[in-house]
């Protein structure tokens, strides 16, 4: 009987043979991350340090992009889950003195009980679309608020500072993720196992019910998927990815800041997937490259710039390039690739 | 008493407040079924109207005349330059005026700094009711808004506006061949509720700090009083606000405030789950 659970389980994620496009991403992904693994060869210590930010914040993109690209449900609040991650990580670790390992475990199951309650509430409701993108905001917006009225415990708007570096036991031996040539192999690792697994995921029987949801909810149900069951699965799972992100995020920066669970930062995850493209994974962790980048080339001519930069964005995507600006792009120069053979859709 | 009567002033000045927003929500969201994230900002710029024309040397009355003139002008402004192209995208008005919401943050924040602006109000008194001190101020807002919103009902109601955008609000497209002009009354209906919500920004000022992102708090709570009192009826408005009102202001006298905004958010939720129509039903 178990055995039988099991099988059905495996089978929802059964493989189709690997196709010509598969293989092309295959090899795209391969050169890509190759690439970065030979990054330290020349990136000096600054370099490397951004490029370790930008390929955690990709996770969060993945994160997002799995929600909003794979099932239409588009979570305006996002980072109040990165922003759980990271303070569950930063006061397990620092406070209570908790192992690396439990802290991170801790942190995911923490992002993921918020998402599971609310998700259930509100998709068991039938709250979608834009219904859902208002609430997940409010989300953020009090997770914030709590964060900054008990400065007590979580250091208010200075957050916190003294964050431990990862560690990890093995065979005996501990390790400790703290220069920046180990801290960069850990997010490229962690960057590069979270994209493959939604890859493989999403390519197989699992992935094609989620396209069914997302292409008609009504009609997946009738024919026989319990989509809101799928939906909340999806939005649990986006939210524990957001919460390893987070965590991570932490540990290798050593602070936190109330900043991590704002709307800005809600705001930048939806720009980085739409600036990719959603729906793709690899554009969305491309779109974060080139925002994070972009932010810090505005940012140092003025702080306040930025913010004003990302309200014009979001007014521009809207009326210029309405799927993403990987629509314009291959609408511009005919390319097919990022389209992943998938037909253009609009924004929900 | 000492301890209930002013809370429970303390609670109708929120609901009051809530009312005058959630209106003006209700008729963008509600009515016409735009998500306007930046109505929040709407009420930054009446506070900000009043702030600044008493920096100036002006007094209370004036700016409270002028802060829904402005609300008016720029719910013109931003229903014409955007909101009026995406009328059948309800997704893209989300991502488009949240956009709006940021740069008229940041624009504020570049013209007046990210310091709390200064307010202040008329009545310095109170008044003495069965024995205890009540602030005059909150008073004054009570009846105030009851008046407003009366009068919003009544040209609801009663005036051929009114009946236009009843017409356009069932069936835009019957409206429109029976001669009505839906953009202006779009237009109209839309500057409308940004002068409400302008309009209790004045109203609130005195009481809050005045900040360059205060609307976003008030953002969701309009949301959530619209969404649980139920969209598109002025009933569902008074519900969803003098819910959401009485459940927060009796939260802040129990718990601490931020806790009970967390509590005001997980119940909304919990009564989406069961009442996903509304605490009013149409």
């Amino acid at each position: 009987m178990t055995g039988n659970k099991l099988r059905n389980l495996l089978a929802l994620f059964r493989q189709r043979p690997l196709q010509a496009r598969d293989k092309l991403f295959l090899v795209v992904i391969g050169g890509l991350f190759l690439l970065l693994a030979v990054y330290p060869l020349w990136g000096d210590s600054y370099s490397l340090s951004v490029m370790r930010d930008v390929l955690i914040m990709s996770i969060f993109a993945l994160s997002l992009d799995f929600l909003w690209g794979q099932t239409g449900l588009l979570s305006f609040g996002h980072s109040a889950f990165f922003g759980i991650g990271a303070y569950v990580m930063a006061l397990l670790t620092l406070k209570a003195g908790l192992g690396s390992l439990t802290a991170l475990v801790c942190a995911m199951a923490a992002s993921a009980s918020v998402a599971l309650l609310t998700g259930y509430f509100l998709i068991y409701a039938g709250v979608r679309r834009e219904y859902f993108a208002i609430v997940t905001l409010a989300l953020a917006l009090v997770g914030q608020q709590i964060l900054l009225s008990f400065a007590n415990v979580t250091g208010g708007d200075a957050g916190l500072i003294d964050i431990p570096f990862l560690k990890f036991g093995l065979f005996g031996a501990e390790y400790t993720f703290d220069d920046n040539l180990s801290l960069h192999f850990l997010a490229l690792v962690s960057a590069a196992v979270v994209l493959l697994t939604l890859w493989l995921v999403l390519r197989g029987y699992y992935g094609s019910i989620l396209k069914a949801i997302l292409n008609n909810e009504q009609r997946a149900l009738a024919l026989g998927h319990n989509t809101s069951a799928h939906l909340l699965i999806a939005f649990t799972v986006s939210a524990i990815l957001a919460g390893l992100a987070g965590a991570l995020f932490t540990s290798t920066q050593g602070i936190v800041t109330p900043e991590l669970i704002g709307p800005i930062l809600a705001t930048e995850v939806i720009v980085w997937v739409a600036v990719g493209g959603r729906g793709t994974l690899v554009g969305p962790m491309v779109g974060c490259f080139l925002v994070i980048r972009m932010r810090q080339e505005i940012s140092s001519i003025s702080t306040t710039l930025w913010p004003l930069v990302l309200g014009v964005f979001f007014v521009l995507v809207v009326f210029v390039a309405p799927g993403g600006l990987a629509t314009l792009v291959r609408s511009l120069t005919g390319s097919r690739f990022f389209s992943a053979g998938k037909k253009e859709r609009p924004w929900t | 008493m000492e301890t209930i009567l002013p809370a429970t002033l303390n609670g109708l000045a929120l609901i009051s407040i809530l009312m005058l927003v959630g209106l003006g929500m209700a008729i963008i969201f509600g009515m016409m079924g735009v998500i306007n994230l930046a109505h929040g900002e709407f009420m930054t710029l009446g506070a900000f109207t009043l702030s600044y024309v008493q920096v100036l040397g002006g007094n209370y009355w004036v700016g409270l005349a002028l802060a829904p003139l402005v609300g008016l002008a720029a719910g013109f402004s931003i229903e014409s330059l955007v909101i009026r192209h995406l009328y059948t995208r309800p997704f893209e008005t989300i991502l488009a005026t949240w956009g709006v919401s940021l740069i008229i943050q940041k624009i504020l924040e570049m013209i007046f700094g990210s310091g709390m602006q200064p307010v202040f109000h008329p009545f310095e008194g109170s008044v003495v009711f069965m024995g205890v001190d009540l602030p005059a101020y909150r008073l004054f807002l009570v009846s105030f808004t009851m008046v407003v919103i009366i009068l919003c009902v009544l040209v609801f109601r009663k005036s051929q506006f009114g009946l236009d955008l009843r017409a356009v609000i069932q069936d835009r497209d019957m409206a429109s061949a029976m001669g009505i002009n839906i953009n202006r009354t779009n237009s109209i209906a839309f500057a409308v509720g940004a002068a409400l919500a302008a309009l209790s920004g004045a109203l609130v000022a005195p009481l809050v700090a005045v900040y360059a992102w205060m609307g976003v708090t008030f953002l969701s709570k309009a949301f959530f009083v619209v969404i649980v009192g139920g969209t598109g009826t002025v009933a569902g408005v008074a519900a969803g606000s003098a819910l959401i009102g009485f459940l927060e202001t009796f939260f802040n006298y129990t718990i601490h405030s931020s806790l009970a905004q967390a509590l005001v958010l997980i119940l909304a939720i919990i009564i989406f789950r069961f009442r996903p129509q509304g605490l009013v039903q149409k």
